[in-house]
């Protein structure tokens, strides 16, 4: 019975959601996508750091790779904006390769480091190509009104990023992953290759931002280095997790819908404040609920880890 | 004399200005039991870390098969066929006991099912299946350790103090085990500080002080060699 | 690529690659400190920095106190901050799995960039003083940049003597030794940490003083602090405080050399190709170190 609901409610999500646009004022739709953009970010960074506890500090790099290779291929090369996003997905997945291999191999803060300064080199390298990306000056896409389709391809890589979260959670290479935040000493001891398995899921973890990023690009059709590379946005999915729960199923969705709303409602008025705020949340749920909310109606209510 | 399952050649390690193991050679024949005791800090479990690639030796080779294994990252190692087991109970406290055990090898999900089952009837924890390891108590969680260590049927097992915080009954139990894997051909290797163990276990014990091996030979030699009793009673 | 390269701006590069780098090495120092004692990447070092430069920026224009008088006390007071820090927050992760720590940094480093915004506003500002060079032969010295140099190598030379010398230097050096030892030679090591994460916010308030003189300052200018400061620790060996040195030096020439033959806007781009290189082929770092 409650599986068969647990199976039908988010369904039940989904169709309501598919047919949202027909209903929604422009302002509702792009709302929406918003929040898909968050889930599927949010998810990303939990299948690396929720998972492994290999701390993320620079996922929108990934968001920002994939918004520049999308709006590239599209304004230059004329590509049809879905081919461009999932290439832009692709160049994310690459940009991690060169990255996560040299620092994954290592235990310790190394990769947490370089994934900080990560930012920084990306947008002084596409300042540095100003011919291929506008430099400061951002780059402009060809006008064309795509938000409902590309609301529905958001939607579709948020559903595909929670999903293989659950494939992943549910499966022995999930399982694997979470030894390596328990202990990856022992980990190793019994023969896991934990060097190969933490490469993978950061892999997966850069697929998602990676389109993402080139699905924004075009929905908006301008895009600079400023607006493809905040910080904000790599503590915005950070918080996102935390709050919900990570290494969970639903934290992620469940903390992207939260503080995005949250956010609009509430944060927007003092728009100085909110970034702070967000800093002292961080610290908060670290010291006062290390597992998010989802986390500690798991522990508290035995739930299995796929909620 | 038959090849040796594990045979170590003059390992040496150090840390900064100090050597916790100074050319230390050993030799492990298979189907024995093998104690290695020595005063805290003369570098047991430092030895240990070096075989199985914990931490990197400076110095010397460890051949494990007739394959040289030293420089190899832990997992290799481990897959190879040398299990252990550490002086701190390292379970994975927020995976369950059954999942403990899943994660370790690589078989297809059914037979690594019924292994582990099988293991955790082995120490009686089957119904304690679906808990957390963290939720175990300390004897049990030190059982978990010790099943899960053979899920991958190593050759060679590295026991780091097994007798250490666990009761008469719990440690007949485990001392009864070992015995059985030995009957199965495996070769034990343990670090253990309660004498009467490793007197009633071992087959031969060597004697570490200061990083150096100072005595090799059955329990009863060991007992009345005078540099052991020099490095234990102090001189 | 069509550069010349005259042995005058080589020895040009040479200087100002030492003149920044024991700038690096001090600030440098401080990460390295707090690593070595309590395990743990202190991400808010570079904010702390940032912090520290507010200080001194203040205190030498509202005040009009010389801005090199006020390297002490913009130390004294990041001091005191890094105390309170260290009491309330950070002392609830040092034993706490790696993840803890380094977001709790994280968070902080966001809230103290978000909360100098909010005070300072972003503008960019800057302490107007001992602006010019001085020229030696063929080579130009920048003059606040040799004032810094002077200080570095003061503050990190007394900062080796506190740690060689005093009874609490030594303590905080065998407490990162090994922290059991530590408590077993009677060593209070919460003490230790309390005063190692003082003495290391001090140590980056040092550097926060010395660079507002030098460029404009403003609320972000902390985070690539924190990288690099990182980078030095992977370039010296991490657990080795001398080598924290050597990297430091190491990294303001290859900086300056990369500046020979790109753009400064690559400098960035070179520190970090440089640290994925490193951990690429050497990851003990390149003059060795305690693995960890």
């Amino acid at each position: 019975m409650s599986q068969r609901v647990a199976l039908a409610a988010p369904v039940a999500v989904a169709l309501a959601l598919a047919a949202y646009p027909v209903v929604a004022s422009g302002y509702e739709v792009r709302a929406t996508l918003q929040i898909f953009m968050w889930i599927v970010l949010a998810g990303s960074w939990n299948l690396i750091s929720g998972l492994t506890g290999y701390v993320s500090f620079g996922h929108v790099a990934f968001f920002g790779a994939g918004a520049y290779a999308g709006a590239i291929l599209i304004s230059k090369a004329g590509w049809p904006w879905l081919a461009a996003a999932l290439v832009g997905g692709g160049a994310a997945v690459l940009l991690a390769l060169v990255i996560g291999y040299p620092c994954l191999r290592l235990k310790g803060p190394y990769f947490a480091i370089a994934m900080l300064g990560l930012n920084e080199v990306l947008r002084a390298l596409v300042s540095y190509f100003e011919g291929l990306t506008g430099g400061g000056n951002g780059l402009s896409l060809p006008t064309l009104d795509a938000t409902v389709p590309i609301y529905y391809v958001m939607g579709l890589t948020a559903v595909a990023v929670t999903v293989l979260t659950y494939l992943i959670i549910t499966s022995r290479f999930g399982l694997r992953l979470m030894t390596i935040r328990e202990d990856e000493v022992a980990a190793e001891a019994m023969g896991i290759d934990t060097a190969r398995h933490k490469l993978y899921a950061f892999l997966l973890s850069a697929a998602g931002p990676g389109i993402a990023g080139a699905l924004t690009a075009r929905d908006q059709g301008y895009i600079e280095p400023i607006s493809v590379f905040p910080l904000a946005t790599t503590i915005t999915m950070i918080v996102m997790v935390l709050f919900g729960g990570k290494g969970t199923v639903w934290g992620p969705v469940l903390g992207a819908v939260v503080l995005f709303v949250a956010q609009e409602v509430v944060w927007a008025r003092y728009p100085y404040v909110h970034p702070l705020l967000f800093g002292a949340l961080i610290v908060a749920v670290v010291l006062l609920m290390p597992r998010g909310v989802l986390g500690i109606l798991q522990v508290r209510y035995r739930l299995p880890r796929t909620i | 004399m038959a090849t040796p399952v594990l045979d170590i050649d003059r390992l040496r390690k150090r840390f900064g200005g100090v050597t916790a193991v100074d050319g230390v050679s050993l030799r492990l024949e298979a189907g024995r039991i093998y104690g290695l005791i020595g005063p805290n800090g003369s570098g047991k479990t430092t030895l240990f870390n070096c075989i199985t690639g914990v931490e990197r030796r400076d110095e010397g080779r460890v051949v494990f098969g007739g394959e040289r294994v030293d420089g190899l990252r832990p997992w290799e190692i481990a897959q190879k066929g040398i299990g252990r087991t550490f002086q701190v109970i390292r379970v994975f406290p927020e995976l369950s006991a059954l999942e403990n055990l899943l994660v370790v090898t690589r078989d297809r999900l059914a037979a690594a099912r019924e292994r582990a089952d099988r293991l955790l009837r082995f120490v009686k924890l089957d119904g304690l299946r679906d808990e957390y390891a963290g939720n175990l108590s300390y004897g049990q969680q030190k059982l978990l350790e010790f099943v899960r260590m053979l899920m991958r049927d190593p050759t060679l097992i590295l026991l780091d103090e097994p007798a250490a915080g666990v009761n008469r009954t719990l440690l007949n139990d485990l001392l009864e085990a070992v015995r059985q894997l030995r009957d199965r051909g495996k070769t034990i290797l343990l670090v253990e500080h309660d004498m009467k163990v490793v007197m009633g276990l071992c087959e031969t014990v060597f004697v570490l002080d200061h990083g150096e091996k100072i005595a090799e030979g059955a329990p009863g030699v060991i007992q009345t060699d005078e540099r052991v009793i020099e490095a234990y009673f102090g001189r | 690529m069509n550069v010349v390269v005259t042995p005058a701006m080589l020895g040009q590069v040479v200087i100002s690659g030492i003149l920044s780098g024991a700038l690096y090495a001090m600030v440098a120092l401080g990460l390295a400190l707090i690593f070595g004692v309590m395990r743990i990447i202190n991400v808010a070092h570079g904010p702390l920095l940032m912090l520290g430069a507010y200080a001194t920026y203040f205190l030498s224009t509202a005040l009009g106190i010389n801005p090199y008088l006020t390297v002490p006390v913009s130390m004294a007071m990041l001091f005191v901050v890094g105390v309170l820090l260290e009491r309330t927050l950070v002392f609830r992760v040092v034993d706490a799995p790696e993840l803890s720590s380094l977001l709790l940094t994280f968070g902080v480093s966001i809230a103290l960039v978000n909360l100098a915004q909010l005070l300072f506003t972003s503008d960019l500002r800057s302490v107007e003083y001992l602006t010019g060079a001085w020229v030696v032969g063929p080579f130009a010295l920048s003059k606040s940049r040799v004032v810094a140099f002077v200080f570095a190598g003061a503050l990190t030379g007394l900062a080796f003597l506190f740690l060689g010398r005093t009874k609490l230097g030594k303590a905080i050096r065998a407490t990162s030794q090994s922290r059991e030892v530590a408590m077993v030679c009677g060593i209070d090591v919460q003490r230790i940490h309390l005063v190692t994460f003082g003495l290391a916010a001090a140590l980056a308030a040092a550097g926060g003083a010395l660079i507002a003189v030098i460029v404009a300052i403003q609320p972000e200018m902390g985070q690539i602090w924190t990288f690099k400061s990182f980078l030095v620790i992977v370039l010296g060996g991490a657990g080795n405080y001398p080598g924290a040195l050597l990297g430091g030096i190491l990294l303001g020439l290859i900086e300056q050399v990369a500046s020979l033959f790109l753009t400064t806007q690559l400098s960035e781009v070179v520190a970090y190709v440089l640290l994925v290189a490193i951990l690429l082929v050497r990851p003990t770092g390149l003059l060795g170190g305690r693995q960890t």
